[in-house]
């Protein structure tokens, strides 16, 4: 199966909210109320999976980006968030430890926890992973009245938005936002305002965030091992050194220089004193 | 026991108190009713302090046991048995504070299920997992002294171990370098998360090396701590030269990150006058460059106050580091701040309590502290003759006890005094007072062939030859925070059918008001609201004697379930010709505003669409029709008024 995605035209956009109600709809997640934890009711939340942020008078739809080499999977110790072939990143609340380091790791701050349950779950938007199962598209798509939210292979959203920013200079900024940040995502958006603000930080660059672990966790077996070589190898010295200090002594009294090693160490007063 | 150790005991013991009443709270309500962790700060204080600043603490265990074992520096064998606990105990405090801190603590054993290569936090658990288990069997043999274990099996056990010693301090070595490590690796992946001045992609260098540093500052501290305590004689020299071992890490530590922010040329951003470039070097000079330079001078490693000072601000220090990483220095999303509750403390404190309790139960009684022959020196215990009452009838051994178990129950007693709402409830979500709308001039404008209006709030003296004509608007935005709903109320007064109209939403007034406003019931923006008042009704009724008229059933219950529906009196509840259908069992509870509106609009709306999709297109039912301000407008000023208007409408149709 190919790789789906979903193109986002904030031009087109009205920011009706038809996307967020559908979405609510489909998943289930019921009204939003204003907990602590949420900044404005309209932000994403346990939830709310996606919603309308206003920009420079655009509206502009947040939800998870499903990224091609997503940080949350990387990061995920339980395999709970996964990256399925057709392109949504889905999460396994049977895995799930509750650790949220998925939360800490996403370039765009999307995971929400459900901080009121006593047993809480990571929520983000999942494409519909179950609709697109069937057949289906995301509800949010379904729903979107202006057509400003489309779904489709990637590699054709990625040729219609081309399409789109040729087909009208000036009315968008020359980037198709989720083409190659982070070594891509599957939700595209085309904007006439810069889309940076998405980003934790503006910046964003073409690597793949779990590279950057890669790099280090693939040195983990050399540098253990290295460690317990260099270690064994200090410890023979030392011993070593300890018994040719000894061995003058030693020749005059009994053959204790016969001892073990670790033995040598054991002899000693202190660890051999247990109680009588 | 001395009377600081007896002191020390019942403070400690208070703390638990307090633990185990905030622990109750914690798995009952759930993370979000008593932490201040949030979506903006997923991870806080019990990730920072518990686990990262708890693992790097505990670091001492390996350092040690490589100093002593593989290097063979046998001056140092003293504090090999106090680092060893001291790792362990830390360990185990790490594991429990992990408890607390999982949504789904049951969940702990995930990751030997469903291994993870990729994942850093799979490394972390693992190595912590495993060495947790190494340091037990290093601290067993310690334990299995005690003479209840001298039976032959236990000796064989005693001296397998003790045979095994090498391997799993070696194997103790590589596990450490590995999670030391990775708990900064845990950072590699948040590059735009993570402040330029504390990422770096040798965190996991610095990250080792700082624990290293820090490990040795810990064994010194606890050392000092432990000969104030115990009343031992302070061992200057070989702490002296754990101040120099330390003294040499921590300067390798900041050499190593100041010169990795000036090779990638980040050393700019910690010369900027900004918040965070002082932190940084505040947090740098107590972490590592203060007691780096001032141990490095023998006068002071020799000095037993400046030594402990020091010793105590090293470690305060990379706390801080820690802290920083996990949650200082951790971008959040503007307006989002993060400040650890006092239940998160209370937790924190509780584990470092407990931990400190076992801590001084297995110094009591084993020969954690090898060479001081301690049990010869405990004091026995004096009987004392207590003329008022039964304690000279108790065993005078339990007089102590008794004071931690009253300090126990003044801890919990203190815990439930202060226990926020959250803590007894759950997480409630906030109240929302709801204002009134309010009238604003606006103008209408006809959208030539397509049937509807265009509708703007007008500002003062403006003309604009499109405007058809003047009229009030109501502007409805109950909680004031900048989305708006305008609604031209003549003009629905006037489409529905004039004075009589009225009734179709107005479907309730409070005494002696008319035209009561939807706010002046809905009167919270998300929740439902209250306007049932007792008192008026029990005035009304006659006082006491007018109960039964509501509550009819002695037998039961005085609740609102059993009481009288109020429209069994109040007939006029529901009036005819309204659109509102209060429910048959109202009980005084009234929906909250957002509710109330949208049942009210949306259901009318639908309605018509419905009826004449003509006249009334489907965006006429559509969200959008009614809210359209949020798009670059700003309702909060209204004076002087500004032209503000809507986007170009598609339809927006007061009733045709």
């Amino acid at each position: 199966m190919s790789v789906k995605a979903i193109l986002t035209d904030t031009t087109l956009c009205t920011g009706c909210e038809q996307c967020v109600a559908a979405c609510k709809r489909v998943n289930g997640l019921g009204p939003d109320r204003p907990y602590r934890w949420q900044l404005r009711i309209n932000d994403l939340s346990a939830t709310r999976f996606t919603t309308i942020l206003h920009r420079d008078g655009q509206s502009v739809r947040q939800q998870c980006r499903h990224c091609v080499e997503p940080a949350c999977v990387s990061a995920c110790l339980v395999g709970a968030m996964q990256k399925t072939p057709e392109g949504p990143v889905i999460y396994d609340a049977n895995r799930c430890m509750g650790c949220r380091y998925c939360m800490m790791a996403c370039p765009f701050e999307i995971p929400r926890y459900e901080w009121s349950a006593p047993v809480p779950y990571v929520r983000k938007c999942t494409m519909c992973a179950p609709r697109l199962a069937e057949g289906k598209m995301p509800a949010c798509v379904e729903a979107c009245p202006q057509h400003a939210t489309i779904f489709g292979d990637r590699d054709a959203l990625l040729a219609e938005a081309h399409r789109r920013l040729r087909a009208g200079p000036g009315r968008y900024v020359d980037h198709v936002y989720g083409e190659e940040e982070v070594g891509g995502t599957s939700v595209l958006m085309i904007s006439s305002i810069p889309l940076d603000f998405l980003a934790a930080r503006a910046g964003v660059t073409d690597q793949p965030l779990p590279e950057l672990t890669w790099t280090v966790l693939s040195k983990v077996p050399p540098l253990a091992l290295g460690m317990g070589g260099l270690m064994a190898g200090v410890f023979w010295i030392t011993q070593r050194r300890m018994k040719l200090q000894r061995e003058p002594e030693d020749r005059d009294r009994e053959p204790r220089s016969q001892a073990a090693p670790g033995k040598a160490d054991s002899a000693r007063p202190i660890e051999d004193g247990r109680h009588k | 026991m001395s009377s600081r150790q007896t002191a020390v005991k019942t403070v400690l013991w208070t703390i638990m108190g307090v633990f185990a009443v905030v622990t109750i709270a914690r798995f009952a309500n759930g993370l979000g009713a008593v932490t201040h962790l949030s979506d903006a700060a997923p991870w806080g204080l019990w990730i920072a302090l518990d686990v990262m600043a708890g693992v790097a603490l505990a670091a001492g265990g390996f350092t040690l046991a490589a100093t002593v074992y593989i290097f063979g520096l046998e001056r140092y064998r003293p504090f090999v048995r106090p680092a060893i606990l001291t790792a362990f105990l830390g360990y185990a405090a790490v594991a429990v504070g992990l408890m607390y801190d999982l949504g789904l603590p049951w969940h702990i054993w995930h990751p030997i299920v469903y291994p993870q290569l990729h994942s850093v936090l799979f490394e972390v658990a693992m190595c912590v997992m495993l060495y947790l288990t190494v340091l037990a069997l290093e601290f067993s043999p310690v334990v299995l002294e005690h003479r209840w274990f001298d039976r032959p099996v236990f000796r064989t056990v005693h001296r397998l171990l003790k045979r095994a010693t090498i391997p799993l301090v070696i194997a103790g070595i590589m596990l450490s370098t590995l999670h030391q490590s990775s708990l900064g690796s845990l950072f590699l992946i948040t590059p735009y998360r993570l402040h330029p001045l504390w990422y770096s992609p040798i965190i996991w260098i610095l990250f080792f090396i700082s624990a290293v540093g820090v490990g040795l500052m810990m064994v010194t501290l606890e050392s000092c701590v432990s000969a104030w305590l115990f009343h031992h004689e302070r061992r200057a020299d070989q702490l002296a030269g754990l101040g120099l071992a330390a003294s040499v890490v921590l300067l390798l530590y900041a050499g190593l990150r100041l010169g990795d922010l000036a090779w990638r040329s980040q050393l700019r951003l910690a010369l900027q006058p900004t918040s965070m470039a002082a932190l940084f070097w505040f947090e740098l000079a107590v972490s590592a460059l203060v007691p780096g330079v001032l141990l490095a001078i023998a006068a002071v490693r020799r000095s037993a106050r400046g030594l402990g000072m020091l010793a105590l601000m090293a470690v305060l220090g990379i706390i801080g580091y820690r802290f920083d990483v996990a949650v200082v220095a951790f971008s959040r999303p503007a307006g989002a701040s993060y400040f650890p509750s006092w239940i998160e403390v209370a937790v924190s404190a509780g584990i470092v309590a407990g931990a400190a309790l076992i801590f001084l139960f297995f110094v009591e009684r084993l020969r954690v502290y090898p060479e001081e022959p301690r049990a010869e020196q405990l004091p026995v215990a004096v009987r004392h003759i207590d003329p008022y009452g039964t304690r000279p009838l108790l065993p005078s051994v339990l007089a102590v006890p008794r004071r931690y178990s009253m300090g126990f129950v003044i801890g919990a007693a203190l815990a439930l005094a202060f226990l926020p709402r959250a803590g007894w409830l759950g997480a409630t979500a906030m109240r929302e007072p709801v204002s009134p709308a309010r009238v604003v001039p606006g103008v209408v404008r006809a959208l030539g062939a397509t049937p509807g209006y265009h509708l703007a709030v007008m500002s003062a003296g403006a003309q604009d030859a499109r405007v058809a004509a003047s009229v009030g608007l109501l502007e409805i935005d109950g909680n004031r925070d900048g989305r708006v709903v305008l609604f031209p109320h003549d003009l629905h007064e006037a489409d529905l059918g004039g004075a009589q109209s009225c009734v179709m939403c107005h479907h309730a007034n409070l005494p002696f008001r008319r035209n009561t406003a939807c706010a002046g019931c809905h009167r919270d923006m998300y929740s439902p609201t209250d306007v049932f008042d007792h008192g008026s009704h029990a005035a009304k009724l006659g006082g006491n004697g007018g109960c039964v008229r509501c509550h009819p059933n002695s037998e039961l219950a005085k609740t609102r379930a059993t009481a009288t529906p109020c429209d069994r009196c109040h007939a006029d509840m529901q009036l005819a010709g309204s659109r509102v259908r209060p429910a048959r069992t109202f009980d005084g509870r009234t929906i909250s505003y957002v509710d109330a509106m949208h049942r009210l609009c949306i259901g009318c709306h639908t309605e018509l669409h419905q009826k004449e999709p003509a006249k009334h297109p489907a965006d006429f039912a559509l969200c959008g029709n009614c809210h359209r301000d949020a798009i670059g407008s700003s309702f909060q000023q209204l004076a002087p008024y500004a032209v503000v208007e809507h986007d170009v409408p598609s339809s927006t149709r007061v009733g045709g």
